[in-house]
């Protein structure tokens, strides 16, 4: 009996000490208990957060800054970037205007002008920002105070082109300096131009072998400057081809090019005392297209075999199949243009070039009034004044005048 | 009047852009916006005088039956082609169905494309022409001028064995240093010529664009 | 008849025989690809009269001839009356009717934006242009020149003065000496590698000196003798290397031109390059 009640109570205290480890092992049932993480921490958000108008704008324009979160250091898995929030009123509704990396502090709010533009952002109204720092848990934020408010409009002087506006004005002021010199009687030297020097030689060439003379103003319209200073010089050659009762030619690519060139020519012959002697077809309008307007003037050259072909103006790719083609008629060939990626053809292929700023030069060296030689004295001391600035910038690069080389950048809208 | 006119006219417009390039305000680009559209618009008027002129002087030709006057009805006659297409066969005269016209694309196409593309080639036998003439070693300055551009032709050409990384080196010098100096200098000049050219219209000194009386 | 007569008769008829028989052969390779008949018509006739177009033009190169002179003057017509017909519809009717009339705007079928009187200058000025072909009322043309020309002068003078001057000014701010360590060390690390030292140095003393050069050549009220003399010289040959690299420069580019046409010739014509 004693021994079966032993038996018993060890499988009893067994029976015990294995449901006692089983309720170790195996958990109890779920019962809906809840289990609190902590969260983690929002970021430092930003301070010093400030938003002004963006200067020198045509409006519709913010620039927010501010200090960076205490969070954003180098290594810091705290914060993501910075978005900036934008509302009418201090109330909100705040709407995200744009997000910036770590470590910026700065963000321009630029808006459009269309009122039908889903980006219109009104001049003179009130607006007012915040600026919210991310972090990789994208429900977790800090925003910043509320700043505003802030409004934008459209300044009436751009700051930054000022450098220009300087070097309009000092060059006015030269110009006109020289200009009333040389009108109260002053004598201006001007060196020779070999291009314009042989331009009455080749028209007495011309009228010796009794064949016309090509003027070609170019592609360029009647307001480029190029072509007005080519109106100047057709204006002195079709003098002296009235003058030497020779003929002149000139087809146009522009038609109120063409309607300058004709005034020109026929003041030319009037001013020659030979009114009777002007044709209109001298002058005449070919096509607006390049390579049209090119043909017309090529079959003219090998059919009217001109004796001088004379290109003053804006020139392109045509300029080489031009003075080729010249050349292959027998023509002595003058050329001037400012286009500098032509100027190497016009040197390689035609007797005289005027390269680049000859060709403005020209004009005053024909007429030789007090007036243009005045403008190109002008010039000349604009050009000694870029030497010594060149000279200065040299310096300043060496030992790190930056504020100097600053001066002379102007952005370019 | 005649004179006084244009050159106000001229003075006022010329400030007007120079004045609004320094404001930034959303009323200067505006006026800007608003003068280039009138320049566009005139341009067409102006176009119309070029097609009038092209007419009167090929028309001259014909009826005076002046030398090669066959040509020019070939001209007048491509010119009236490409207007009946461009209007759609003036059946669609008020709308730019004529534009989509297939004669007036085809023509474009076929016509003018191939013609443009071909003058334009012209340029590959000119050029060899006028390297023939020009490069010769007359002087210095045309000795200069013809090795430089020898370096620059042949710098690619790997017939040269050792030398081509030289030439390709020296070429790619020249083009980055002393091309660069020069065409800054000749830049700097245009740029002043321009710039006191168009000074000098504005100010009325330079008057040749508007003829004389 | 005069032989030079009848040999251009004899040309022209081989010209039309070429041309018809170019015309068939590509009639029928376009038929061939399924093309229906009418297409296939139309389609060979218009490569034919390119590819004719083609040698009319490359005909020039050897001399003026009446070919030349067909070309020429029906591209002259055909270009003219394009740019025309292309700036009546994107220009007058695109640009110009929306902004004055409603019902011009429906009468071209463009959509009308708004109204704006000031639209009505441009046109009085086309007008008044116009009125050049007038003797008695041409001088008014002066108007709308004035209103170009002086809307232009005050573009250019800007926009020049900032690109080709200011900038250029200021692009040429490069140090005489860069990374300088002294002489032992200039010495010592001297190598002709293009980005070195010397090779740097050198390229910008040559951009000051070729500048400051190119610039005395372009002066034009004092007389180029002296130092100015020598120093307008070495500007001279500093733009005769340039204008010998920019023309070496752009012969390949030319020649690419050329390889273009002959590629629709030999391909697209007469189909011996696939």
């Amino acid at each position: 009996m004693k021994e079966i009640l032993m038996v018993f109570l060890a499988l009893l205290l067994a029976g015990g000490i294995s449901s006692a480890g089983a309720q170790e092992s195996a958990p109890p049932p779920d019962t809906g208990t809840l289990v609190v993480t902590p969260a983690p921490a929002p970021p430092a958000p930003v301070t010093n957060l400030n938003a002004k108008d963006k200067p020198n704008d045509h409006g519709a324009g913010v620039v927010v800054t501010w200090t960076p979160s205490a969070d954003d250091v180098v290594g810091s898995t705290r914060v993501f970037g910075y978005a900036i929030l934008r509302a009418a009123t201090p109330e909100g509704p705040f709407l995200e205007r744009g997000k910036v990396p770590i470590g910026e502090g700065v963000f321009e709010d630029q808006g459009s002008l269309d009122e039908v533009s889903p980006d219109y952002m009104a001049d003179h109204v009130d607006y007012y920002y915040k600026v919210r720092v991310i972090s990789p848990d994208t429900t977790v934020y800090a925003d910043s105070e509320i700043f505003g408010p802030v409004q934008c409009f459209g300044q009436w002087f751009n700051t930054n082109k000022l450098p220009v506006l300087i070097f309009v004005l000092c060059f006015t002021t030269l110009a006109i300096f020289f200009i009333t010199h040389a009108r109260r009687g002053a004598e201006l030297y001007i060196r020779p131009l070999a291009g314009i020097e042989a331009v009455d030689e080749a028209i007495g060439r011309a009228t010796e072998m009794g064949r016309p003379i090509l003027y070609v103003l170019g592609l360029g319209t009647a307001a480029e400057i190029a072509t007005i200073a080519s109106f100047t010089i057709l204006g002195r050659v079709a003098k002296k081809v009235a003058e030497y009762q020779t003929g002149i030619i000139v087809p146009c690519y522009d038609p109120i090019v063409m309607t300058v060139a004709q005034e020109t020519v026929k003041a030319s012959y009037l001013d020659a005392g030979r009114p009777d002697a002007y044709n209109e077809d001298m002058v005449y309008f070919v096509t607006q297209s390049q390579f049209a307007y090119v043909a017309a003037v090529n079959g003219t050259m090998l059919r009217e075999l001109p004796a001088t072909n004379i290109y003053m103006g804006k020139f392109f790719a045509e300029s080489l199949i031009l003075a080729e083609t010249g050349a292959l008629a027998g023509s002595i060939q003058i050329a001037g243009t400012d286009e500098v990626a032509q100027i190497p053809f016009f040197v390689v292929a035609c007797d005289y070039t005027l390269i680049g700023e000859e060709l403005y030069a020209a004009s005053a060296y024909l007429g030789r009034e007090p007036v243009l030689l005045g403008s190109l004295k002008a010039q000349d001391y604009a050009k000694a004044a870029i030497m010594i600035m060149a000279v200065i910038g040299f310096v300043a690069a060496i030992v790190g005048w930056d504020w100097y080389v600053n001066l002379f950048n102007v952005p370019s809208n | 009047m005649k004179r006084q006119i244009p050159l106000a006219l001229v003075f006022i417009f010329g400030v007007i852009l120079i004045i609004q390039y320094f404001v930034p305000h959303e009323k200067s680009e505006w006026i800007f916006e608003f003068l280039m559209d009138w320049i566009y618009i005139i341009g067409i008027f102006a176009l119309a005088l070029g097609i009038w002129s092209l007419i009167r002087v090929s028309w001259d030709k014909i009826r005076l039956r002046r030398e090669n006057w066959q040509y020019s009805v070939v001209a007048l006659l491509g010119l009236t082609a490409m207007i009946f297409f461009g209007f759609d066969y003036f059946r669609n005269f008020f709308n730019a169905a004529g534009l989509q016209n297939f004669m007036f694309r085809h023509f474009f196409d076929y016509v003018m494309i191939p013609i443009q593309s071909t003058m334009f080639s012209l340029l590959a036998f000119f050029i060899a022409s006028a390297s023939y003439r020009a490069f010769r070693a007359r002087s210095l300055l045309a000795s200069l001028l013809l090795l430089a551009a020898l370096i620059v032709m042949i710098r690619f050409n790997p017939y040269f064995g050792p030398l081509t990384a030289y030439l390709e080196q020296t070429a790619s010098w020249l083009l980055n240093v002393p091309n660069l100096a020069a065409k800054r200098a000749i830049v700097i000049g245009v740029g002043l010529g321009i710039v006191a050219t168009a000074l000098k219209v504005i100010l009325g000194i330079e008057r040749a664009y508007l003829g004389k009386d | 008849m005069s032989t030079a007569r009848r040999t251009s008769l004899i040309i022209l008829a081989a010209v039309i025989i070429l041309f018809l028989v170019s015309w068939f052969a590509k009639f029928s390779a376009v038929q061939n690809t399924g093309a229906p008949f009418g297409i296939s018509v139309r389609d060979g006739f218009y490569i034919t009269l390119a590819a004719f177009c083609s040698l009319a033009i490359f005909s020039f190169l050897y001399k003026d001839n009446p070919y030349y002179k067909f070309a020429e003057h029906l591209f002259v017509g055909i270009s003219a009356a394009y740019w025309m017909c292309v700036g009546f519809w994107s220009t007058f009717v695109g640009n110009f009717i929306p902004k004055v009339s409603r019902t011009l705007s429906d009468f071209f079928e463009v959509p009308f934006k708004s109204f704006d009187i000031f639209y009505f200058i441009p046109l009085i000025l086309g007008i008044l242009l116009l009125l050049r072909l007038s003797n008695k009322y041409g001088w008014l043309s002066r108007w709308s020149l004035a209103f170009i020309v002086g809307t232009t002068a005050g573009l250019n003078l800007i926009r020049y003065l900032r690109s080709d001057f200011i900038s250029q000014v200021s692009n040429t701010f490069v140090p005489l000496v860069v990374d300088w360590e002294g002489i032992d060390a200039f010495f010592s690390d001297f190598s002709l590698a293009a980005n070195g030292q010397f090779i740097m140095i050198l390229g910008n003393w040559v951009v000051f000196i070729g500048v400051f050069c190119g610039l005395v050549y372009f002066f034009f009220s004092k007389e180029h003798k002296g130092f100015f003399g020598t120093a307008s010289r070495v500007g001279v040959w500093v733009l005769m290397i340039t204008f010998g690299a920019s023309f070496g420069y752009t012969v390949m580019g030319r020649v690419s031109l050329l390889v273009g046409r002959l590629t629709f010739l030999f391909g697209d014509w007469l189909g011996l390059i696939d």
